[in-house]
């Protein structure tokens, strides 16, 4: 028994002697990339093209891992006790910063380390064919005469929560919140006229085309060439710019060689043509930052998402 | 008069619910949802706590009315020594699979769990039995890893 | 449009389509036979190998997995007792007894025609009817919802052979264990017990796993040693040769049979998040139900068999029908191959019949040729498949644990999903020697989220309660649900009256 012992502490020794060197042939296996949501999800949409090009420039397969429940928070979870190796990739967005405030979770966007910021989707501020508005004004003054009547399908606690509550604080309308995790939920409960209102992106033009969605507002700053009809909410009187930013990051303590190598295969990859059109397709425009300014990037978005959390009542004391 | 096993099982199951009953009354409120995570929770409890009153009355009254060995019917003997040492055995493979990574562990599994379940006597059968444990762990290795891109667990022991 | 599905067959027939749908029709098949590799899983795995292709080919490759996954569970299911998807699980219950009475041709190829000609009835519908049938699962809000699963859970709880009691609280069992975990509403831990590992909750795969296949697996090993009774165990040399025009004429011979399975089968497709695993068990109960000896069910008649494997592929064309008419998933499957069209850059949604007539009618020969092809391949595969059940117990066992492991370590790449299947298989198995049937408490386990979620949605949109049964379709479906319990109840008294209690052995 103890020479059993005694061969597995060598054993344990020798792995754990093995580990710097590895950082210099990094990458010598295929790479995990922790996806917190749905396969087929939006998330999940944006981060699939981007696996084979980041691939094809780092040289291990890129196998994407759909870690999904508790809104995005058990992948987190995963992701962080991950071996800080590179061999673990977490992508993430906006969600992680506003769980943490609300309360939902411990994981934190700072027990991570930056690596880059691929994509921004803007948000869209989408009604259902039931509902009588053919504006933004229309809504407004409904809202105002029924506070708390007109039902909205959101993600609690998420993007799709905060986007409309901004735009409540800046209408000074208070909405009804019915839960609605993930889009897709939210698509058929707002065809069905089940929800009055919800938040989606410009993947849903084709509904809109058809007359089974109403866009009423896009939160960009410059209207969209996809949509040129809908309107910005800053042109409609509202200062609210809001898209969902999705990025990677990896465990924290990941060695400084291997964060480098990534960086740069993330470089490479975000500025192939192939994934501007797949983010195109995806009614999101490639936004990349590298991780030296993905990283200051990220403190200032966990600043303003406490500050909104906390001035929406969210945030948990 | 003795409790037959459907009352041991209604009397487990009712003891689970209501503990889990007094719990779910201690669960926070949101602000946003009117009726509370412990809303719908006390709904399948009570249902499962009312089902399993049942099941103990129905127990009770069949055997008043005189069932003779409800609980106990003539059974086979069955190899239930077996089946502990299986769970074991599984247990144990399920606990190393992470520390001596999928290869490793899966061959000493497959290998173990072969042996457990009919003894190899000449050596022939040894050898067929590790060609089947390395084959087996290979084999799904190899497919999976290689072609399905699936990331089978790594040893933390042994790195492999 | 049949000029247009014409031309659809044709381009489909092409190589350069016809390759990728027979490999796609092939990987589905060993995917849904091998227990713990899910159609989702499979359909995962073949996903990168579409970005290569042009979107037909990736929409053929896919909706051949989806077709061929569908039908591949029953080869487990009637061979080895263990369904090889979620969608098999009804198939088990009377594929295996017919097979282990020494017809397993018979089984297997009920199943597999039934496969075929419930898809094919699926695929009428899918081409015929989509627009109408879309608007019905329009108006579908969260109590219509609610009031669905309530009927699903009371009639599956009614199939719960010889106690309806226990029926019910192994659906209750079912229904806890979804509870436990995150609220999926505010993200509230719930009886956790202050456990990272149990505030993940108890993904519904594992469970499934862990429960069928340890109870099942373990079964088996109780009887080593043991004299064997004669036809408990399938000869050394089952011969699954099988007149087809005699079991064809079995399936055709029950047409009602055949067409209310193909419906139920349809309409759980076309209403999303409920999916085939719910379609084979209530297509089961409903023919269980109808039938003049509903007391044989269970014992390996083809009715249980035909009800099973023809409501699951026709489920397919239902699924198929909401992501092309709507843009909207029905199940985990479904939503992948939504992703893959969206990443190829096609809008699915209210004009995509009208407006990719060649990618639409393409896909519904894809789905046709898929089900030839998937008769073809089982039917080369069965060599194949006689080498599974000529498989000694000893090494058979392992084998299929270790993949139940991958399968469960695969759905989330993580280790907790196979703590998750030891636990329930240990508790599985010792609900099955309690005498518990384990049916209703998957079902409970698969609806289990969606109830809660459309409950509080419902009371999150307007308070009122009575809506529930004001609202004309979810009143309707609530009636119908408490005269299921009602008609369970009146039967199993009067089943009580005539016959001795007896121990029910099904799982």
């Amino acid at each position: 028994m103890r020479a059993v012992l005694r061969s597995l502490a060598v054993t344990a020794a020798l792995g754990a002697m093995v580990i710097p060197a590895a950082a210099q042939n990094y990458p010598e296996r295929p790479i995990k990339m922790i996806v917190p949501w749905a396969a087929g999800g939006d998330t999940d949409n944006i981060f699939r093209p981007f696996a084979p090009l980041l691939q094809k420039h780092i040289g291990q397969p890129i196998v994407i891992a759909n870690v999904v429940g508790a809104s995005g928070t058990v992948g987190a979870r995963e992701a962080r006790g991950s071996p800080a190796d590179g061999y673990t990739l977490y992508a993430v967005h906006d969600y992680i910063h506003l769980v943490h405030y609300a309360g939902v979770t411990d994981v934190k966007y700072s027990d991570f380390e930056p690596i880059c910021l691929l994509s921004a989707t803007p948000s869209v501020l989408t009604a259902s064919p039931k509902t009588p508005w053919k504006s933004w004004a229309e809504l407004a003054d409904d809202a105002k005469k029924r506070p708390g009547q007109i039902t909205v399908g959101a993600t609690l606690g998420s993007t799709s929560h905060i986007f409309p509550a901004l735009i409540e604080k800046a209408a000074g309308v208070k909405f009804k919140y019915v839960s609605y995790e993930g889009l897709a939920p939210r698509m058929n409960a707002i065809l069905g006229g089940h929800v009055d209102l919800t938040d989606s992106n410009l993947t849903q033009k084709g509904k809109v085309d058809a007359g089974q969605l109403k866009f009423l507002a896009i939160a960009a700053e410059k209207r969209d060439a996809e949509a040129p009809d809908v309107p910005t909410l800053k042109e409609l009187g509202m200062d609210i710019v809001y898209a969902v930013q999705r990025g990677l990051l990896v465990p924290k303590g990941t060695p400084a060689a291997v964060r480098a190598k990534l960086d740069e295969a993330c470089g490479k990859a975000a500025k192939e043509a192939e994934f501007a059109d797949a983010m195109k397709k995806q009614g999101t425009r490639v936004s990349y930052l590298n991780a030296a300014d993905y990283g200051p990037f990220l403190d200032k978005l966990d600043r303003e998402s406490k500050t909104i959390m906390t001035e929406l009542g969210l945030a948990k004391q | 008069m003795r409790l037959g096993r459907d009352s041991f099982a209604g009397l487990i199951f009712l003891s689970v619910s209501l503990a889990l009953l007094v719990q779910s009354f201690g669960l926070p409120q949101l602000p946003l949802v009117p009726v509370g995570p412990g809303f719908y929770p006390r709904i399948v409890l009570i249902f499962m706590a009312v089902m399993s009153v049942a099941l103990v009355v129905q127990d009770l009254l069949a055997r008043r009315a005189g069932v003779a060995g409800v609980g106990a019917p003539a059974q086979p003997q069955r190899a239930y020594g077996l089946v502990a040492l299986s769970f074991a055995i599984i247990a144990l493979y399920i606990v190393l699979l992470p520390l001596l990574g999928y290869r490793i562990a899966t061959v000493v599994f497959v290998a173990a769990m072969q042996a457990t379940l009919e003894r190899p006597t000449t050596w022939r059968q040894w050898a067929v039995l590790a060609a089947i444990a390395i084959g087996t762990s290979a084999l799904t290795y190899l497919i999976f890893e290689r072609y399905l891109a699936v990331l089978l667990p790594r040893g933390s022991w042994t790195n492999w | 449009m049949f000029e247009l599905l014409g031309h659809g067959l044709l381009t489909v027939l092409e190589w350069k389509y016809l390759l990728p749908l027979f490999a796609g029709t092939l990987v589905g098949v060993i995917g849904g036979a091998l227990p713990g590799v899910t159609i989702t899983m499979t359909i995962i795995v073949v996903l990168p190998f579409t970005y290569g292709l042009d979107p037909l080919q990736g929409l053929a490759t896919m909706t051949g997995v989806y077709v061929g996954g569908s039908a591949g569970g029953l080869v487990t299911a009637c061979l080895l007792g263990i369904p090889g998807t979620p969608s098999a699980i009804a198939t088990t219950f009377d594929g295996f007894p017919m097979a282990r009475g020494g017809a397993p041709g018979r089984a297997l190829w009920l199943g597999i025609w039934s496969s075929f000609f419930g898809g094919l009835l699926g695929g009428l519908f899918l081409i015929l009817v989509t627009g109408p049938l879309a608007a019905i699962a329009l108006e579908f809000g969260p109590w219509e919802y609610f009031s669905l699963f309530v009927l699903a859970m009371a009639m599956v709880a009614g199939l719960a052979g010889s106690s309806f009691v226990k029926g019910l609280l192994s659906t209750a069992i079912g229904l806890l264990i979804t509870v436990i975990g995150t609220d999926p509403i505010g993200s509230v831990p719930r009886f956790t017990f202050g456990s990272e590992f149990i505030s993940g909750g108890f993904p519904f795969l594992p469970v499934l796993i862990g429960i069928f296949a340890f109870a099942q697996i373990m079964s088996d090993i109780e009887k080593v040693g043991v004299p064997k009774t004669p036809g408990a165990v399938l000869g050394a040399q089952p011969s699954l040769a099988v007149s087809h025009l005699k079991v064809i004429g079995e399936i055709l011979g029950r047409p009602f049979l055949l067409l209310w399975s193909t419906i139920i089968g349809i309409l759980i497709g076309a209403l999303p998040a409920i999916g085939g695993s719910a379609a084979n068990m209530l297509a089961y109960d409903q023919a269980k139900k109808f039938s003049r000896h509903p007391e044989r069910f269970g014992t390996g008649v083809p009715e249980g068999i035909i009800a099973s494997e023809s409501s699951n592929n026709a489920n397919v064309g239902g699924s198929l029908v909401t992501i092309m008419a709507f843009g909207i998933p029905g199940d985990a499957v479904t939503a992948v191959m939504l992703g893959a069209m969206t990443i190829h850059g096609i809008q699915s949604g209210p004009l995509f019949v009208s407006q990719q007539p060649g990618l639409a009618y393409g896909i519904y020969a894809a789905y046709i040729l898929a089900h030839a092809l998937m008769v073809l391949i089982l039917a080369a595969g069965t060599l194949f498949v006689l080498q599974i059940t000529r498989v000694r117990l000893a090494v058979l066992a392992p084998v299929v644990l270790v993949l139940c492991v991958i399968g469960a370590y695969a759905l989330n790449n993580t280790m907790q999903s196979v703590y998750v299947l030891l636990i329930f298989g240990v508790f599985g198995y010792a609900l099955v020697k309690a005498g518990f049937p384990l049916a209703p408490l998957i079902l409970g386990l698969i609806l289990g989220d969606q109830i809660e979620i459309n409950l509080i949605r419902a009371i999150m949109t307007d308070d009122s309660l009575l809506l529930f049964f004001t609202r004309p379709i979810s009143g309707g479906l609530l009636f119908c649900a408490a005269l299921s319990v009602g008609l369970a109840v009146w039967q199993h008294v009067r089943h009580q009256r005539r016959t001795p209690r007896e121990e029910a052995h099904d799982f």
